[in-house]
């Protein structure tokens, strides 16, 4: 249906000026970001399909073409180096937050199994699936069942044989309670019918239904396949001491401070997409974690990193000049409101439509995000998202008056204080948000801006920012625990839908459908995109399907797009972000005039 | 932990030390320690309990990094594994029990035994807490005895500088430092890691607004000191100005700001926690973060419990201190 190139986010801010100091005293000024900017939570999806020989592409929603700018980075020599590559030598690298394991279902955990686990197969930026442990595969005329072939000889950096039988064990042992991959559950637990072995290099996986996305959701760190010892070790060795067939091996692990990788001098299975085959060119690589914004861009501007995750906002402007900066724009679900359909204020679309209309989330998302980051109008999808909807961007625009009239019509009327009020209530609208974790100071700040404007038109909204530990005690989600919040799940494919809108009920709560939101014909819609092997098909199924959620029934209102950020020092080529989740690779990267 | 073991302390300095033999006061001792750690053991678990959320949900959550509930049936596994299915006085005898055993549980979220978890992260925080109170002792002495009872400029200058200092947020000290230090002047190392370089930012973090409390209690002290006949008659034995401040009135001024020093301990394991952060540190100050964050019930607990002994030792310490500076409190 659409193949519209997306439009490339505002990625220096016109009015740049140096303003190193500014940053400074703005972070003081901040105290509470003391603690992590973003913590991806996340995972699922799959994508943008392709038949066996993996094809196609889902890729003009993805502006491989127009990157001139550099900023959305798949892969496939992006930003591949014009000079030779030297060996030797340590990456710095200064990440954000550290998670409690190195491997499992967060999506800061898919980064660092991306740098010791090689996947089956991984995508390019352009959506095409490209060999990477699997050579080939074809599947079935029912497409429920797959054949992959492996490239052979490939060992563990234990020795231990890279088969058919690693293979099959690890997608057993990702769905096995005690070594469960909560991600891998929910992108392929229902459709997971059985995996064998056929002989040493090839293996068959049988689904219970078609799957079309199924390509591009292995090719996420989650799916990294690790060897059966680590396994055997149960969740201590799964957390604590993974093993994988990567360009890197863990050597060490010091909690609160780095992860130490060292290089797999035998390495010879990169993706096809790599910029080049065999071993990496750093020695080592040290990851370490810098939750401060300051103390990050600080190590990197001494010298004391040679990469950093997640550029700050103040420091943005500066570091297009000084240093290589990398985005990557999510696809999946953005940052989206999500508004309770079943209870409160919102049960009445009336009052859905004029929150969307209420408040110029375009303008809060330039502002606060100083032109970093990309406002996302479809509420469904985010605009890398293969199969994404453009023509919904603009279903909410700006309108106080269009807002003040649909109150009017749902029987909302202003009181003295401008606040609404129906049978003697006030128009009280609680937003709650994980804060510090799911989103950044720059989303609650775009949050205070639109609560203004929503104030004018006669909304009370309560900002109720949560903590990690009560986002994952569930005890907001349910039907009475909130009036809207917001949240995103990062994914490569439109089948991420199917997650987050799988009907919610008392009995088998759905956490993931925020809005409550149950419609069979919505689900059939995406389950029909999930088992379409054709763009068109897909475009047709997930486009109405997008815009049953985002214009027809408005039950998520779309914000801004999650990212991956880099800075990279200017001698340091070669080091890009792969497209099915944005993970750093550092295999291509070597320093410029080391010998 | 919170308390500052008062009994024990009076005990201590009790009206007929004298009479008090060295065996009983260690017995009273080491059973004002245990005491303090069980009710600590105490508090913390059932606090654990009356937090609202289910702890299998939370579990589960943790390691998938999702938000959502579950059934009955889907959390009874990591119910029966946690052993969250038992009565809870079940659970608190066991927990009590391992602890008396010094085993501290696993943590929900690293899998790994707490006490290794703790054992690897303590080593750089004890170094700067440590390093931050002998640090915070130095400037407040230097403070001391260089600007009491001077001309009026200077004292002012002394005790202003301690009143403000002792304000201080170590957020804003850290980053300001940071920021001046290792990022614009590269004197010191951004990320400081473990080594000595990268030590001496974040200590002085903590010191400096610490060295102002201390400054402050011992100032009036320091003054009152000043004042008594046996300076006057030290000064006209023809001992220098800055000899008898050293040797005589130092020593008489000084004990209010060892007390605090127990407490200051403790405290600075709390500024450890920012300071840690802002100077990418390992510790178990990044730790709490991340164990409270996450609701690691025994990684919390934990790190509870050795807060508590830390807070047990070091008010022995202060009472060993005691007795050094004060000869009329040996026994």
């Amino acid at each position: 249906m659409r193949k519209k190139e997306r439009k490339l986010p505002v990625l220096v801010h016109p009015n740049a000026s140096p303003r190193a100091l500014r940053t400074h005293l703005t972070v003081l000024a901040a105290a509470a970001v003391a603690l992590a900017l973003a913590v991806g939570l996340s995972a699922c999806g799959g994508s943008s399909a392709t038949g066996a020989g993996g094809a196609t592409d889902g890729s003009s929603s993805v502006p491989g073409a127009t990157a001139a700018s550099g900023n959305v980075v798949g892969t496939e020599g992006a930003t591949k180096p014009t000079g030779t590559p030297k060996s030797g030598g340590t990456i710095r690298y200064a990440h954000e937050m550290e998670t409690p394991c190195l491997t499992g279902g967060w999506i800061q955990e898919a980064y660092i199994e991306r740098q010791y686990a090689d996947n089956l197969v991984s995508e390019t930026k352009g959506g095409k699936i490209v060999p990477w442990l699997a050579t080939s595969w074809k599947t079935s005329p029912d497409h429920l069942t797959w054949t992959f072939t492996l490239k052979p000889g490939v060992k563990f950096t234990n020795g231990e044989p890279l088969d058919a039988k690693a293979v099959v064990d690890n997608f057993y042992a990702w769905l096995n309670p005690e070594t469960l991959n909560p991600t891998v559950q929910t992108y392929i637990g229902e459709y997971f019918k059985s995996a064998k072995v056929i002989n040493p290099t090839t293996f068959q996986l049988t689904l219970s239904k078609p799957y079309a996305p199924l390509l591009p959701v292995i090719s996420q760190g989650y799916f990294g396949i690790l060897s059966p010892s680590t396994y055997k070790g149960g969740a201590e060795a799964v957390c604590n001491e993974p093993v994988g067939s990567g360009p890197f091996i863990v050597q060490k692990w010091t909690h609160g401070q780095n992860i130490t990788f060292v290089r797999n001098d035998n390495y010879d299975s990169a993706p096809q997409n790599a910029i080049h085959q065999g071993p990496a060119y750093a020695e080592k690589l040290i990851w370490s974690y810098v939750d401060d914004p300051t103390t990050r861009y600080g190590s990197l501007t001494t010298g004391q990193s040679n990469v950093i995750y997640d550029v700050p906002g103040p420091d943005w402007a500066t570091a297009q000049n000084e240093y290589e900066v990398q985005q990557y724009i999510t696809p999946g679900r953005p940052d989206t409101l999500d508004l309770n359909t079943i209870n409160g204020p919102f049960k009445d679309q009336k009052v859905r439509e004029a929150f969307a209309y209420g408040a110029d989330r375009k303008a809060a998302v330039e502002s606060a995000f100083e032109g970093k980051t990309p406002y996302n109008g479809n509420g469904a999808l985010s605009q890398t998202t293969p199969n994404f909807n453009p023509d919904l961007e603009d279903t909410w625009p700006y309108d106080p008056q269009k807002a003040e009239q649909l109150l009017d019509q749902a029987g909302w009327k202003k009181n003295a204080d401008g606040v609404r009020e129906k049978d003697g209530k006030p128009l009280d609208i609680l937003l709650i948000y994980g804060a510090n974790s799911i989103i950044t100071n720059e989303g609650a700040t775009v949050l205070q801006d639109l609560q203004a404007q929503w104030k004018e038109v006669g909304f009370d909204v309560t900002l109720k920012p949560l903590a990690f530990a009560e986002l994952f005690a569930a005890e907001y989600t349910k039907p009475t625990s909130y009036d809207a919040t917001i949240g995103y799940w990062t994914s490569p494919t439109a089948g991420v839908m199917l997650i987050t809108w799988r009907p919610w009920n008392g009995k088998e709560p759905n956490a993931y459908n925020n809005p409550f939101y149950n419609d069979p014909h919505l689900i059939s819609l995406i389950e029909k995109g999930n088992a379409s092997f054709t763009e068109a098909d897909k475009d047709k199924y997930y486009g109405e399907a997008q815009e049953i959620v985002t214009k027809k029934v408005a039950a998520v209102v779309g914000v801004y797009t999650q990212e991956t950020t880099l800075a990279v020092e200017p001698n340091l080529k070669g080091v890009w972000l792969e497209a099915s989740q944005g993970e750093p690779v550092f295999s291509d990267a070597y320093f410029e005039g080391q010998s | 932990m919170a308390t500052y073991a008062e009994p024990t302390g009076t005990t201590a300095i009790g009206v007929k030390p004298r009479r008090a033999p060295w065996l009983k006061r260690i017995a009273w001792r080491i059973l004002g320690a245990i005491f303090v750690l069980w009710a600590a053991a105490t508090f913390v678990f059932f606090v654990q309990q009356l937090l609202p959320g289910n702890q299998a949900t939370l579990i589960m959550n943790e390691q998938t990094g999702n938000q959502q509930s579950y059934t009955a049936a889907q959390l009874a596994p990591t119910e029966a594994k946690y052993g969250l299915d038992q009565p809870v006085m079940t659970r608190y005898w066991d927990y009590i029990k391992d602890l008396a055993h010094g085993d501290l549980g696993k943590s929900y979220t690293q899998h790994k035994s707490v006490t290794s978890i703790i054992g690897e992260q303590v080593g750089p925080t004890l170094v700067l807490t440590v390093t931050a109170l002998a640090l915070a002792w130095l400037l407040a002495l230097a403070t001391i005895l260089f600007t009491s009872r001077r001309r009026k400029a200077v004292s002012a200058l002394g005790s202003g500088w301690e009143i403000f200092s002792a304000g201080l947020p170590y957020y804003w000290l850290g980053v300001i430092l940071l920021v001046v230090f290792a990022i614009e002047l590269k004197v010191f190392p951004v990320q400081g890691g473990t080594s000595i370089e990268g030590l001496v930012l974040p200590a002085l973090t903590l010191a400096i607004p610490l060295a102002g409390f201390i400054g402050q209690v011992t100032r009036d002290e320091f003054e009152k000191v000043l004042d008594q006949p046996f300076v006057t008659s030290a000064r006209a034995r023809g001992m220098g100005d800055l000899a008898v401040r050293f040797k005589h009135v130092l020593r008489h001024s000084v004990l209010p700001a060892i007390t605090l020093s127990g407490w200051a301990l403790g405290a600075l394991i709390s500024g450890a926690v920012i300071v840690e952060t802002v100077f990418a540190r390992p510790g178990i100050g990044q730790m709490i973060v991340g164990a409270a964050e996450h609701r690691d019930v025994p990684l919390v607990s934990g790190v509870v419990m050795l807060v508590a002994f830390i807070y047990v030792v070091a008010n022995i310490l202060v009472d060993i201190a005691y007795a050094i500076v004060d000869p009329r409190l040996r026994g």
